[in-house]
């Protein structure tokens, strides 16, 4: 990509959370809705600058173009849904920046909201669709090969990373230590995180009590589930140097879907996307990945934190249990990985958990957790079962 | 030997009337080509040479094992069902194929293990293929 006119070059200038969490009584577009008043208010700006607005509904839906009618925008210069899953998040920003640095919008607004909790329900219901043979209420069962792949149990997510994350165990002896690892990390960050959903102390053995959902994955392996919205702002640089708050500027960005679901696959749970999408996203930059000062990755299960080190080339491929394990990614460690504690430990807001820590940490906001040097950060998305990856480099300057 | 659940019921349609055909006479179908690549029965074109003339064949009913999950019920209930080991198999004939490993212990699955194909039909359903160790 040519990227020439440094005025115009795309910055994150706004940032909006909601509460997250058991947040009970709220609609998806309504916590949509706050997400975006809140970053166009953080950013200095007015309601009326938006022109452009990029949306991504969760597994409970609700948040799409009526979005846009909710917050009164009138002649809008852009406006889609997104569907990239849990690398939608890190795309948007790609979309929103191409639309400014040509000059397509000014401001856009970037969107996720997500209200899948009920009170008394499970996390667990929200996501597994059941068990092989489980009750339908004496519906049929399923039907189409979909239907067949649900009579073996294949389905849900749980599953489908718990096979992925199994085959790089047997290929490379990563352990349920080393998944531990990650899971207790980011705790450890998480409790300098006032946002987070668990912020007390998690060890090893605690992981290991928690029970099995799909093995090789216990409870604590797995990202929670919340209810809440975060949005971004995205602008030119030169609209943001009078604005409110630091800008965070969007130096290189690349996706990669490898499109090889349910297919003969050598890669499957050995090698993602981020393989290729993170050299790309960080030649764009004009960065080497030794740069990389702070490092917030899609975590819907500790193995894909793991698996991305590798890809990503924080460590070397296969070496990812042994590198968690050694403490490299706590706190005090010689990576600042998912410095909020990520979607395990803090909020599930698919790829806007990386996302707006990055934010925060590049910011310098981060309070208690704020890792220093702060100028340079990766964002990886990941959705569906590591079959989407978009991958960001920001950073507090131009390169 | 730990007790694991078997496949749960699933029914037929337009697209999977011809290969539940096949395992009601016990017989796996794959998709082979004029040129002879073996291909996933929800193929509509050939992987290897793009060719749309599939013709059904049985598979021989051999394969690995590529990764399996043990996929346990939510707690909660008196006599929870058993767990269930969804597992991806590599067919002898190329294609991988993810399924339901019956009959086994979980404890002792490795990848690599040689599978063997065997066939359940759940209340209600069409038969189902299914996979276990070899030998065991």
């Amino acid at each position: 990509m040519t990227r020439t006119n440094h005025s115009r070059r795309a910055v994150i200038a706004g940032l909006g959370l909601t509460e997250m969490g058991p947040v009970y009584g709220r609609s998806s577009a309504s916590l949509a809705e706050e997400a975006v008043r809140l970053a166009v208010a953080d950013a200095g700006l007015a309601m009326t600058s938006v022109d452009g607005l990029l949306t991504s509904a969760g597994i409970s839906g609700g948040v799409g173009l009526g979005l846009q009618r909710d917050l009164g925008l009138r002649d809008l210069r852009l406006l889609s849904e997104m569907q990239g899953f849990g690398s939608t998040a890190a795309g948007m920003v790609q979309y929103a920046s191409m639309a400014v640095e040509a000059g397509m919008a000014e401001t856009v607004a970037c969107v996720f909201a997500d209200a899948p909790l009920r009170p008394g329900g499970s996390a667990q219901e929200v996501y597994s669709r059941g068990r092989p043979g489980s009750s339908r209420g004496g519906s049929p069962p399923p039907s189409g090969w979909g239907g067949l792949l649900a009579s073996a149990g294949v389905n849900g997510a749980n599953t489908m990373y718990a096979l992925a994350a199994r085959r790089h165990m047997e290929r490379f002896g990563t352990t349920t230590e080393d998944l531990a690892a990650v899971a207790v990390a980011q705790r450890a960050w998480a409790a300098g995180n006032p946002r987070a959903q668990y912020r007390e102390p998690m060890t090893v053995e605690d992981h290991h009590r928690s029970r099995w959902i799909a093995e090789p994955f216990r409870k604590l392996d797995c990202c929670l589930v919340s209810n809440g919205g975060v949005a971004v702002i995205v602008t030119t640089a030169e609209r943001a140097a009078s604005l409110a708050r630091p800008p965070v500027h969007v130096l290189g960005w690349a996706q990669c879907h490898p499109g090889r679901s349910l297919e003969r696959n050598p890669d499957f749970g050995l090698v993602t996307g981020a393989a290729r999408s993170g050299p790309e996203a960080l030649a764009m930059a004009g960065v080497g990945r030794s740069d990389i000062e702070v490092v917030e990755l899609y975590d819907c299960y500790t193995f894909t934190v793991l698996v991305s080190l590798e890809d990503y080339g924080f460590c070397a491929k296969g070496e990812g249990g042994a590198f968690v394990s050694s403490g490299a990614t706590a706190p005090g460690g010689t990576l600042r990985l998912n410095t909020g504690g990520g979607q395990l430990s803090a909020y599930y807001m698919w790829g806007m958990t990386p996302l707006s820590e990055a934010v925060i940490q590049v910011r310098g906001e981060g309070g208690e957790r704020q890792v220093h040097p702060h100028d340079l950060a990766l964002v990886s998305g990941n959705g569906g079962i590591l079959d989407h990856h978009a991958t960001l480099i920001l950073g507090s300057g131009p390169v | 030997m730990s007790v694991v659940a078997g496949a749960g019921p699933v029914s037929g349609n337009d697209d999977t009337a011809w290969f539940f055909e096949g395992t009601a006479r016990g017989e796996f179908l794959l998709q082979r080509c004029p040129q002879g690549h073996w291909n996933r029965p929800q193929a509509a074109r050939c992987a290897e040479c793009d060719s749309t003339e599939l013709v059904p064949e049985p598979a021989s009913g051999r394969g690995r094992l590529i990764s399996w999950a043990v996929v346990h019920p939510r707690p909660g209930t008196d006599s929870p069902p058993p767990p269930s080991v969804p597992a991806i198999v590599e067919l002898d004939e190329g294609p991988w194929w993810w399924t339901i490993l019956v009959g086994t212990d979980p404890a002792v699955l490795r990848a690599g293990m040689e599978l063997a194909l065997a066939f359940e039909r759940p209340e209600g359903s069409e038969t189902v293929p299914v996979w276990t160790v070899a030998g065991g």
